[in-house]
């Protein structure tokens, strides 16, 4: 069993939705939730702070530091959700249903590399 | 998929912002009612952006409340007129939650405010829907069958109206009430019946409307001062019509006259409840139209076991309710209980004159009535010809269908495989589906 990051990228809301409307946003991404976390899969998510971020680099050994975020607004990573599957199959089979591929943005999974820490 | 206990409570959203733009209202002033709306809109943003990756909170709307409170303080520093303020937000913060001794007022001072005679109709009724009930604008816009660029306006001089006249955020003064109250319940009969007319595309919104109207009615209850005989009558009446909306389609959206309806689709508990205010209406000294309305309701709501209807305590109600309230409107719905009691011919001869009524023009139910009541006098073309007239009338859809289907029926050609379809058969009918002033 593997670790996977799902990123939400650039699925920002649109702006003057009613409330019935937002409510159905969340239903959707509860059941999804639910469903994973139902089957055991669900290790956590988070929400990242979207208006502030800071990108650090060095020069010449000494950090300077800018405001972030560092990409493009319609790149932003607005969250992420951390799950365990057996494979991307199987990860991209948890996703078909996803809420966030109703949006404008994209969905990215990464696979944690557990190298060295697992037999 | 999921279990129940993985939803939100239905109407969470709009019902938090109903609560929530009322309480802030009461802080910042009728004349912010914008501000207080925009401070809620970003609480339930913030929780769109939050809740998909943190999950649900337990208590939804304690968080929305806490997170309100937190922006609205945020306003109100930034605001140097507003800062003195900040202080009445306290209240608000106490319990982080609904259900705060003093919410109920709120609403009910909001309801007062977006219904006030200073106000337009239309804006009374587009305010009421946004701010109290939480409404969007595109969802007002297709309950009511119109563009949302034409509600943000009514919205945008109904607040304008609040300013220009200080209109004043509290429960009328006793002197006032009855007058003010007054306002209020014609915004919910024009919102309940906005709502029960069919109208396929936005069907959803559109019993939306009717539940929002009676749930404000009931809202009014709770309230000694606004606990009148009138609005058990008026809640009677929404009650005993929305029992029927269940049955008031079938499978495909078509609408379905009430002699066609399933009864077994009636909502007993709506028709029960419904019966329970009409008692409790009686107590008052003054009849009213919606009093009277409320008893012809009574009269189809009565025949869920299937009895007959009793059409001539029906015609003397619409003789009683054209006093009161002598409109076209109720005298076309007198004269189709007229047919009931004495025959088609009667119905006709007193649709005649209504025709050329000014207010009625256009009014595809009266061609649709008088369609028919020619049917069932036997008079096939002439039926024929008011279904088509009506038709090009009506304006939605299941209506429309109705109405061929109606016209359909007469033509030979669609003898075949209508089960109900035989044309002019003598068997007496109900009036057509119509507004609850029936």
């Amino acid at each position: 069993m593997g670790k996977f990051l799902i990123l939400s990228r650039g699925n920002a809301l649109t702006p003057g939705m009613s409330p019935a409307e937002m409510q159905r946003i969340i239903q959707k991404y509860r059941d999804w939730t639910e469903g994973v976390a139902r089957a055991g899969r669900l290790l956590g998510g988070e929400k990242l702070r979207a208006d502030e971020g800071r990108v650090v680099r060095g020069r010449q050994g000494r950090p300077v530091i800018t405001d972030g975020p560092y990409t493009e607004s319609k790149e932003i990573v607005g969250g992420f959700w951390l799950i365990e599957a057996a494979s991307y199959d199987e990860v991209l089979g948890m996703m078909k249903d996803h809420p966030g591929l109703e949006g404008p943005g994209a969905l990215e999974v990464r696979q944690i590399d557990e190298l060295g820490r697992r037999d | 998929m999921t279990e129940p206990s993985a939803s939100l409570p239905e109407h969470l959203f709009r019902h938090v912002a109903g609560r929530l733009v009322a309480t802030l209202t009461r802080v910042v002033g009728p004349a912010r009612l914008d501000l207080a709306e925009e401070v809620v809109q970003e609480a339930l943003v913030k929780a769109v952006e939050a809740w998909p990756y943190q999950g649900v909170p337990e208590n939804p709307a304690g968080w929305l409340y806490a997170v309100a409170r937190h922006r609205a303080l945020d306003r109100l520093r930034r605001e140097a007129v507003l800062r003195r303020k900040v202080a009445a937000l306290g209240p608000l913060v106490a319990e982080h939650a609904p259900g705060r001794p003093g919410e109920h007022d709120d609403q009910l001072a909001m309801i007062f405010l977006c219904c006030h005679p200073a106000l337009s109709q239309a804006g009374r009724m587009a305010l009421t829907l946004k701010a109290v009930g939480g409404f969007g604008v595109d969802e007002i816009a297709a309950a009511l069958l119109t563009r949302p660029a034409a509600i943000a306006q009514q919205l945008v001089r109904a607040k304008r109206r609040i300013r220009a006249r200080a209109l004043r955020f509290e429960l009328p003064a006793a002197a006032d009430l009855s007058e003010r109250l007054e306002s209020v319940l014609e915004v919910l009969y024009l919102l309940f019946t906005e709502g029960y007319q069919a109208h396929q595309g936005e069907r959803l919104t559109r019993a939306a409307l009717c539940e929002e109207a009676v749930r404000l009615g009931r809202l009014l209850l709770e309230s000694p001062a606004t606990r009148r005989p009138a609005v058990h009558a008026l809640l009677a009446l929404m009650l005993l019509q929305s029992s029927r909306l269940p049955a008031r389609t079938d499978a495909a959206g078509d609408v379905l006259r009430l002699d066609e309806q399933d009864r077994s689709r009636w909502s007993r508990g709506a028709i029960q409840e419904g019966f329970e205010h009409l008692e409790r209406a009686a107590t008052g000294d003054r009849v009213t139209a919606y009093h009277v309305e409320a008893a012809i309701a009574a009269c189809h709501a009565a025949t869920v076991d299937g009895g007959a209807t009793d059409w001539t305590r029906v015609l003397a109600l619409y003789d009683e309710l054209l006093v009161i309230k002598p409109s076209p409107v109720v005298a076309l719905n007198r004269a189709l209980a007229l047919a009931m009691v004495e025959g088609p011919r009667a119905g006709i001869r007193t649709l005649g004159p209504l025709t050329r009524h000014r207010a009625l023009r256009g009014y595809h139910l009266l061609p649709a009535a008088l369609g028919a009541l020619w049917q069932r006098a036997g008079d096939e073309a002439r039926a024929a010809r008011c279904y088509r007239t009506a038709e090009r009338q009506a304006a939605s859809e299941p209506t429309r269908r109705f109405l061929a289907a109606q016209a359909a029926r007469l033509r030979p050609a669609s003898r075949s495989g209508r089960p109900r379809g035989a044309a002019g058969r003598a068997r007496p009918r109900g009036p057509v589906s119509r507004p609850p002033a029936s």
